[in-house]
């Protein structure tokens, strides 16, 4: 592995071509190197109007966008695009990580926020997720990783056929990672998408869930699929 | 001030007694003049009456008896003491029937009748003479020819005219004077309250924030405006002091991790390092920083929570929230090695922000978790409390916080001094107390009643319900 890597082990595959809509030349580049290093490829624009322009120009997997802008700010430039129909998923970043501002970018238009300063990380965690939800999620009604299935209708899980009883909450823990097989997972998003708490419960809570659902899904396995990601989060592995 | 004009000259307060003292003195001179005139009036007219009763009853007696009966009736009503009048009379040819005088004082009208105004000499007893004024009506008898004249000394008028026009030419100018002095003595005392005030604003600009206006307990505009002023001050100052504690626990918290990061990385500038070596040192060092960045965003946070910016408040089930929170948590407290119960009541509505009631939620919880050894027990019941309020209580059997510390646990940046070696940024509670109040509720700190070595804490975080 590379030493200057700034995140580390995150699924490649779906390659994205991200656009990057930021003024700050050194958190671009920052932005940049780390969506490259996780196998993407990168626009960049540098104010409002020309963020705007390429983003209805070219056809992009996900729009990363900086609220505070020259030319045009971030929520316009948000609202702008949606109103002309524009439909590929956008992460909105601030320098504010207050609850009324993500709620502001939500509004906006924005499909995900994260707020400056943030680890590498999440910021690629959090593209990929937007990514593959475009892929198409609506008609799902089974997911699975490996050997391991979960039927959303019936709400059953099993592992190599074997039967796994979960608690609710345990099963949306699953259903979140299975949705994002393959790709690094933080734990605010968990936090955030499967307990939707915009808050930082402080103790090691998720942890200590993920260790229960791992005590299920794979303790009696040879092959483990959900693995701890140093210093980022959980990944599902099929 | 560079004008050499003393400040009072200046105020309001005495450009309005000015005002009101010219006014004064104009509506005092419209009374006075209205005063002399209408009794120089009334005098005059007064006398012209009298006078003319006095033609009317010499009249009868002339047309009744003639110039004898009205020579009789003149001499008459000469001799009768206490009058005030003076008589002449002459026949056609000029010559003197009776009278006062040696002859006629005033030349003959060429009116039958005139009202005339003349001086005559008065020989006194000691021989020396007096001129003394008089007024009066001259009239030409018909068909006979002869004159008569009757006047009065007009001294006594003068003098009550003089008198009056003294008290007014006296009066006016003091009135006035005084009307001034007044003006001026009270847009000094309001001038004086008024640098009161501005030398407590400049000399709080100055950074003597614990100076006051003066009150004098008169109960009047200055004292309730000063009154106010304090109230403020009192407010900035305890704002100020926040911000100065935050300032210096900011420097305090940030200041020794930012030691260490710069320590390490001296450290390993110093030395040839293996890159596993470079490696360990970076990864710690963005820890470190991780570190600082939570610390800095909890006290952003704080901050923004106690200026009131942050939070919205909807009507929610707090009882949902917690039933969550304490799932959330009962498997960290089985990692602990805590045993964990929730008593948790239903379908308690209060009017909350979410987020902020579960962060304030998660850090009592998160506190009790960190403070209690492994073995111990942590409670979390939600529950009625008393009028109209909802208890949400969390107790541990941690070591406590002793009873004079409680206050000191809630304010930001303060951890024990035994807890500094717990991680942890020191701002848990006074999260707490800051979301409480921003709710109408309150933190209550207490001893759980464990043995005396280990107390326990319980904190209650009472919200009005809604």
């Amino acid at each position: 592995m590379m030493q200057d890597t700034l995140v580390e082990n995150t699924a490649v595959g779906d390659t994205m071509r991200v656009l990057v809509i930021e003024d700050d030349a050194e958190m671009a580049n920052f932005i940049e190197k780390v969506l490259l290093e996780a196998g993407h490829s990168v626009d960049k624009a540098i104010d409002g109007e020309r963020g705007l322009e390429l983003a209805r120009s070219a056809d992009f997997d996900a729009l990363v966008v900086d609220r505070m802008l020259p030319a045009k700010d971030g929520l316009t430039l948000l609202k702008e695009y949606r109103e002309a129909g524009g439909t590929t998923p956008a992460l909105f970043l601030s320098a504010l990580g207050d609850v009324q501002n993500r709620v502001q970018g939500l509004k906006a238009g924005a499909d995900d926020y994260l707020s400056k300063p943030f680890a590498p990380s999440e910021l690629a965690a959090r593209v990929e997720a937007l990514g593959r939800r475009q892929a198409g999620e609506p008609q799902v009604t089974a997911l699975k990783a490996g050997d391991l299935e979960m039927n959303l209708l019936s709400r059953k899980v099993t592992r190599a056929g074997k039967k796994i009883d979960l608690q609710p909450r345990e099963f949306r823990l699953l259903e979140y990672l299975m949705r994002h097989a393959g790709q690094v997972v933080t734990r605010t998003m968990l936090l955030e998408k499967v307990w939707d708490y915009n808050f930082d419960p402080q103790t090691n809570v998720i942890d200590v869930h993920i260790s229960r659902l791992r005590a299920k899904i794979d303790k009696e396995f040879d092959e483990p699929l959900l693995h701890t990601v140093r210093g980022a989060g959980y990944r599902l592995q099929g | 001030m560079k004008l050499g004009l003393p400040t009072f000259l200046r105020t309001t307060t005495f450009k309005l007694a000015l005002l009101y003292s010219a006014m004064f003195a104009a509506f005092s001179a419209a009374l006075l003049v209205y005063l002399y005139y209408s009794t120089v009036y009334y005098i005059r007219n007064e006398s012209d009456r009298r006078l003319d009763l006095e033609f009317e009853q010499l009249g009868n007696a002339y047309f009744t008896g003639g110039m004898e009966r009205l020579s009789q009736s003149v001499l008459e009503r000469m001799t009768r003491t206490g009058s005030t009048y003076f008589y002449y009379l002459e026949d056609s040819s000029g010559r003197k029937i009776a009278g006062h005088f040696g002859r006629m004082p005033v030349a003959p009208p060429e009116a039958d009748s005139k009202t005339v105004y003349f001086d005559f000499d008065q020989p006194e007893p000691d021989g020396s003479v007096i001129v003394r004024s008089a007024a009066g009506k001259f009239v030409r008898l018909r068909d006979n020819g002869g004159a008569l004249l009757v006047a009065f000394d007009t001294a006594q008028q003068t003098a009550i005219v003089g008198r009056i026009q003294r008290a007014i030419f006296i009066a006016a100018p003091i009135g006035l004077f005084l009307s001034l002095l007044g003006g001026v003595l009270s847009s000094r005392g309001a001038a004086s309250r008024a640098d009161d005030l501005a030398r407590t604003a400049e000399a709080v600009m100055g950074g003597e924030l614990g100076r006051r206006v003066p009150v004098r307990g008169s109960g009047d505009e200055f004292d309730r405006l000063g009154q106010r002023i304090n109230a403020m001050l009192d407010q900035i100052e305890k704002l100020v002091d926040a911000t100065r504690n935050t300032g210096n626990a900011i420097a305090h918290d940030l200041r020794s991790p930012l030691s260490r990061l710069r320590n390490r990385l001296e450290i390993a500038l110093s030395q040839p390092l293996s890159q596993d070596a470079a490696n360990a040192t970076l990864s710690e060092t963005v820890e470190e920083v991780d570190r600082v960045l939570a610390t800095f965003n909890a006290i952003l946070r704080l901050a923004r929570l106690e200026a009131g910016a942050e939070g919205e408040r909807v009507r929610m089930d707090v009882s949902e929230l917690a039933e969550e929170l304490a799932e959330l948590f009962d498997p960290a407290c089985e990692e602990a090695e805590l045993s964990f119960k929730s008593q948790i009541a239903r379908h308690m509505m209060i009017l909350g922000d979410r987020d902020l009631i579960g962060q304030a939620l998660a850090n009592m919880l998160d506190n009790a978790v960190k403070y209690t050894p492994a073995g111990g027990a942590i409670s979390f019941t939600v529950q009625r409390g008393p009028d109209g309020t909802i208890d949400l209580t969390v107790v541990d059997s941690g070591p406590g916080v002793p009873e004079a510390s409680r206050a000191l646990v809630v304010q930001r940046f303060q951890r024990l001094d035994s807890a500094r070696t717990q991680p942890g940024s020191g701002l848990g509670l006074s999260l707490v107390d800051s979301v409480a109040d921003m709710h109408g509720g309150r933190l209550m700190l207490q001893d759980a009643g464990g043995p005396p070595e280990r107390p326990g804490l319980k904190a209650v975080l009472r919200l009005p319900r809604a």
